[in-house]
Order: C-alpha cells, then sequence, then structure tokens
C-alpha cells in the first residue's frame, strides 16, 4: 500500500514537474512528435515556427476555423487540420476512459456499486489525478490561457499545450501504473507521442503545413496549496510566470491580478478597480494597516484584543456597500521582533469591533471577550 | 515535567522558526484562546449549536501529534500533541455555522503547536476548534438579487 502510495506521488511530482519546467523547448524531440501527430492523421509533416511566448505566437496563428456543416460532409480528408487532430484526441481519450472506467465500474453492474468496492489503489490514483488536475490545469494552464485571452482579444486557431498538457497524461499513467487500468497497445503508443510533446515544449498550434510552437516560460513561481501536493501560482514581487519576451503573468496567492497589484498597488488604483478579488489582493499587497492609513477610511470604533497583550482591535468603514473591515494584530512576534498586522472584512451591520472580532469566529462579543490567550 | 516550545518540538520531531522562545514554560490555560486562524473554544461556551454526531468516529491523539489543519499558503500545520491516551480527536461533529473543523476530550493538558505561533496548552476538558472567517462578495450574476445571495465566507489562512 505505501509502495503504491509512494509510486502515486512520484508520478504526480513528475508530472507537475513537467508541466512548472522553465528549461528551454527540446525542439527536436517536440518536432517528430508534432510530425508524428499530423501524419497519424494523414498529414505530411509541418514546417515549424518557433515563438519565444503564447503571446507571440498571436500574429502567427490565423483565426479558428468556421465549422459549418459542409465542412462535416463525412469526408475526412476534408475536414480543417485541427478538426483531424481534436477528432484523434477525442477518440483516443474516449477510449482510455472506458479502460479507465472499467477499473471503477464492472461490466453490466450499476454504477452505484463502484461505492461498494472502491479499492486503496482506486482511491490512490483517483487521489493523486486530482492534485495534478487542480495544479496543472485550474492553477496553471487556466490563469495563462485567461491572461491570452487579453493578447488574443477572442478565440485563436485551436491550440494544444505541451507541458500544460501534464495533467491528463499524468491521469491516465496514474491509473495505469497504479490503479490497474490496462489500455490497448496502439493507445500507449499514441499516448507517448502526446507524452514527448508534454515533456518538450510549451503551446502549439497546427495548421496545415506549419506549426507555431512556443517556448516554455522562463520563470515560474508557486507556493503549495493542499494536503496532496498541489501547487498555485504566486509571487509577491514580480511576475508568477515570465515568458522569454517578458511576456507575463502575475498572480496573487492563486489569484491572476493585473500588473499594477504587484507593482504600484495604490489606493488611486484599488479605488477604480471594478473586481472585488483584485481589490483584495492589492489590499493585501499593500498592507492592510498601510491601505487604511492612505485611503483615510473612517473609524468606527476600537477595543483592546482580549488575550493579545495591549493590542487593539479596530473597525473602519470601507464604503463597499456590503462589508466593514477589522484591522487585527497578530498575537506572535515576526522574525523582525514587530507583529504582523491584518484585515479582516466583515458585515456592515456590525459596529462593535469585539462583535467584529467574534463574528470572525462565530461568536458573540460578551463570549470573545473570555479569550484568554492570542499567539 | 515542564513544557516548552523547545521540549514539545523534541517530542514531534515538528521544528518552529528559532526566533520564538523556546525555554519559556507554555501556559496551560482554562477558556478560550486563538493561535493564528484558529480559535480553541471550551465546548460549553458553544453547545447550543455544536454537537457530537452519533455515527463520531474518534481519533487517539499519538506523542507525535495530529495535524488539525494545514495552512494553504505557507504549508505550515497547526498539530495537536498529547500523551498517549490522554487525548481523542474527532471531526465526526456538527456545527450550526460550519466553522468547526473538530473536537478534542482532553484528560490531561494537552498542546497545540505551529511553527510561527509557538504553542498553547489547554487544562482538561472537551474543546471545539474553529477557523477563521471573513465576508467577501460573490461575482454577481444575473438573478442574484439580495445583498445576502451575493457575500459569502472566506475562511482565513495564516
Amino acid at each position: 500500500m505505501t509502495a503504491a502510495r509512494l509510486e502515486a506521488a512520484a508520478i504526480r511530482e513528475e508530472w507537475l514537474g513537467h508541466a512548472l519546467s522553465t528549461s528551454p523547448a527540446d525542439r527536436s524531440a517536440a518536432e517528430a512528435g508534432i510530425s508524428e501527430l499530423y501524419r497519424l492523421v494523414g498529414r505530411k509533416a509541418p514546417a515549424f515556427a518557433w515563438v519565444r511566448s503564447p503571446a507571440e505566437a498571436v500574429p502567427h496563428i490565423p483565426p479558428m476555423p468556421r465549422l459549418r456543416a459542409d465542412l462535416f460532409s463525412g469526408r475526412a480528408a476534408d475536414w480543417p487540420l485541427s478538426s483531424l487532430l481534436a477528432d484523434r484526441y477525442a477518440r483516443l481519450r474516449d477510449r482510455l476512459d472506458m479502460c479507465v472506467d472499467r477499473r471503477r465500474i464492472p461490466a453490466g453492474w450499476p454504477p452505484w456499486t463502484t461505492k461498494l468496492r472502491t479499492l486503496p489503489e482506486e482511491e490512490l490514483s483517483r487521489e493523486a489525478s486530482d492534485s495534478v488536475h487542480q495544479s496543472v490545469l485550474d492553477a496553471v494552464l487556466g490563469p495563462i490561457r485567461l491572461a491570452h485571452k487579453v493578447v488574443t482579444g477572442e478565440s485563436r486557431g485551436l491550440a494544444w499545450y505541451g507541458q500544460h498538457d501534464a495533467h491528463w497524461l499524468a491521469h491516465y499513467e496514474i491509473w495505469r501504473r497504479v490503479g490497474g487500468a490496462t489500455y490497448a497497445h496502439d493507445d500507449v503508443r499514441e499516448l507517448e507521442i502526446w507524452a514527448v510533446l508534454a515533456r518538450s515544449c510549451g503551446w502549439w498550434w497546427p495548421v496545415e503545413g506549419l506549426c507555431t510552437v512556443s517556448e516554455r516560460p522562463v520563470e515560474v513561481n508557486t507556493e503549495p496549496a493542499g494536503e496532496s501536493g498541489q501547487i498555485r501560482l504566486h509571487a509577491a514581487d514580480g511576475p508568477a510566470v515570465r515568458f522569454a519576451d517578458a511576456w507575463s503573468v502575475y498572480s496573487w496567492h492563486g489569484t491572476r491580478v493585473p500588473r499594477w497589484v504587484m507593482t504600484d498597488p495604490s489606493v488611486e488604483r484599488i479605488a477604480a478597480e471594478s473586481n472585488v478579488e483584485v481589490r483584495r489582493c492589492a489590499i493585501e499587497r499593500l498592507g492592510w494597516d498601510v491601505y487604511i492609513e492612505q485611503a483615510g477610511l473612517k473609524l468606527v470604533g476600537s477595543a483592546l484584543d482580549p488575550g493579545n497583550q495591549g493590542s487593539e482591535l479596530r473597525l473602519y468603514d470601507i464604503h463597499n456597500g456590503f462589508s466593514r473591515v477589522l484591522l487585527a494584530v497578530n498575537g506572535s512576534l515576526e522574525r523582525d521582533g514587530r507583529r504582523r498586522m491584518y484585515g479582516l472584512t466583515v458585515p456592515t451591520s456590525i459596529d462593535d469591533p469585539l462583535a467584529a472580532a467574534g463574528w470572525t469566529y462565530g461568536l458573540s462579543a460578551a463570549q470573545y471577550s473570555q479569550l484568554v490567550r492570542r499567539t | 515535567m515542564t513544557v516548552t516550545l523547545a521540549s514539545l518540538s523534541r517530542q514531534t520531531g515538528l521544528s518552529v522558526l528559532d526566533h520564538l522562545e523556546q525555554e519559556v514554560t507554555i501556559p496551560v490555560l482554562d477558556g478560550i484562546q486563538a493561535q493564528g486562524d484558529l480559535l480553541v473554544i471550551p465546548l460549553p461556551v458553544v453547545a447550543d449549536v455544536v454537537s457530537i454526531r452519533a455515527d463520531v468516529r474518534w481519533t487517539g491523539v499519538p506523542a507525535g501529534g495530529v495535524e488539525l489543519l494545514r495552512g494553504a499558503a505557507g504549508g505550515n500545520p497547526h498539530t495537536l500533541v498529547a500523551d498517549p491516551l490522554t487525548c481523542r480527536w474527532t471531526t465526526s461533529i456538527n456545527d450550526r455555522l460550519g466553522l468547526a473543523l473538530g473536537l478534542f476530550e482532553a484528560s490531561e493538558p494537552v498542546y497545540l503547536l505551529h511553527p510561527e505561533h509557538g504553542a498553547t496548552g489547554f487544562v482538561p476538558g472537551t474543546y471545539v476548534v474553529r477557523r477563521q472567517r471573513e465576508q467577501v462578495a460573490a461575482a454577481r450574476r444575473p438573478g442574484s438579487a439580495t445583498a445576502d445571495a451575493r457575500n459569502r465566507n472566506r475562511f482565513i489562512e495564516d
């Protein structure tokens, strides 16, 4: 059991490593892999155009082909290349999914019976697969794709993600090596082509005769984000993801933010920002105490924080229509001997700082006042 | 035996930041205590909203401790530490406010240890461990007209 757990974790870490890799692309491996996929759908190997980032690829890639019924006449030879690849990919995954599902549900048994026969190896596989999925798809590919959409304006061409396809490749490998799924020989070979791409390059955009391929980023900053090895993008002083052409994605503890949040988190910019999550990140980046002072927030009330050695709780109006902010002081010292201050948003109906502090723990002001020690 | 940060650290194998005072005796107190984003509350204080479920499953707290919560950002855990056979922990509880992580019962003094916040000591008793929340505005969606529907809670992670 421990061996299976270690193996699942090792596969998870290996693929996460590929997804976060900042090494230069292995261009010959990537070109060979992509050429092989072109051949699988009956096309000749393309020429290659390498770019430093997905943003730099934008002028090179044509818009998504309009999907019209007459294109899908059944004569596959007439389909646009990207549709052929997408079809081939979808069929491969359908076949692999059936093999994984067969492990989960015995043929002919109703789906609810999986609950009765889940093996520890299957539970481990699910957990490891979910972890990579959250780290790669949700926490890395998702934010970069959203940032890229800002550059392209609209959806352009069908992209494949190279290193950021790691999550689904990890999924099938975990289920094969730990979860006990078996795949057809030909499918394993086809899967390996995609695996080579995930190990060797960034995003790529195939069209007839030409494939534009991006290098991987040159910098990726993350922090731990869960119980089973998940990560999320975070960098406090610069880009979380940076490519060689300087195209960058910024992230504060996993929330994608505009560049100014890191470089110029001023009260004016915070006031002008319409997205509340971005506003919260910018305030945290600036520091709640600094923000409250610079924004000139009106003090509603203050009180000694029970159990917290002469520290004060201060409640402020923040004029956002739904909350007030409670400025509290940490119970333990930082390395520099100071105590960190932090802001907590509380419902606007609360006037008393003690009631506000109590509310954050589901207690009344009277109950919170009984607090004997905070560290 | 005098319990200090240093002795708890030796017992559990968990390290604490070196700027915290290592040799001071950890006070063992009766009442509500806070450690960073967690609040430990004697059960009677919140007995009207927190209850132990009928199908409760307990975990004995070993000398090495039980991790109650690991901070998502920094990965720093809050660890409950007790002498063997003196404390048990469960997450099989109902909290009407949905803030409780679980509950522990101690027949001897027990300690909560955190790398940045140091240690907190508790006299024997039954305690509820709650997380701290704040209010955040949910993304506005067409149709969610009331303020209540738009606002939700977010747990604090330090």
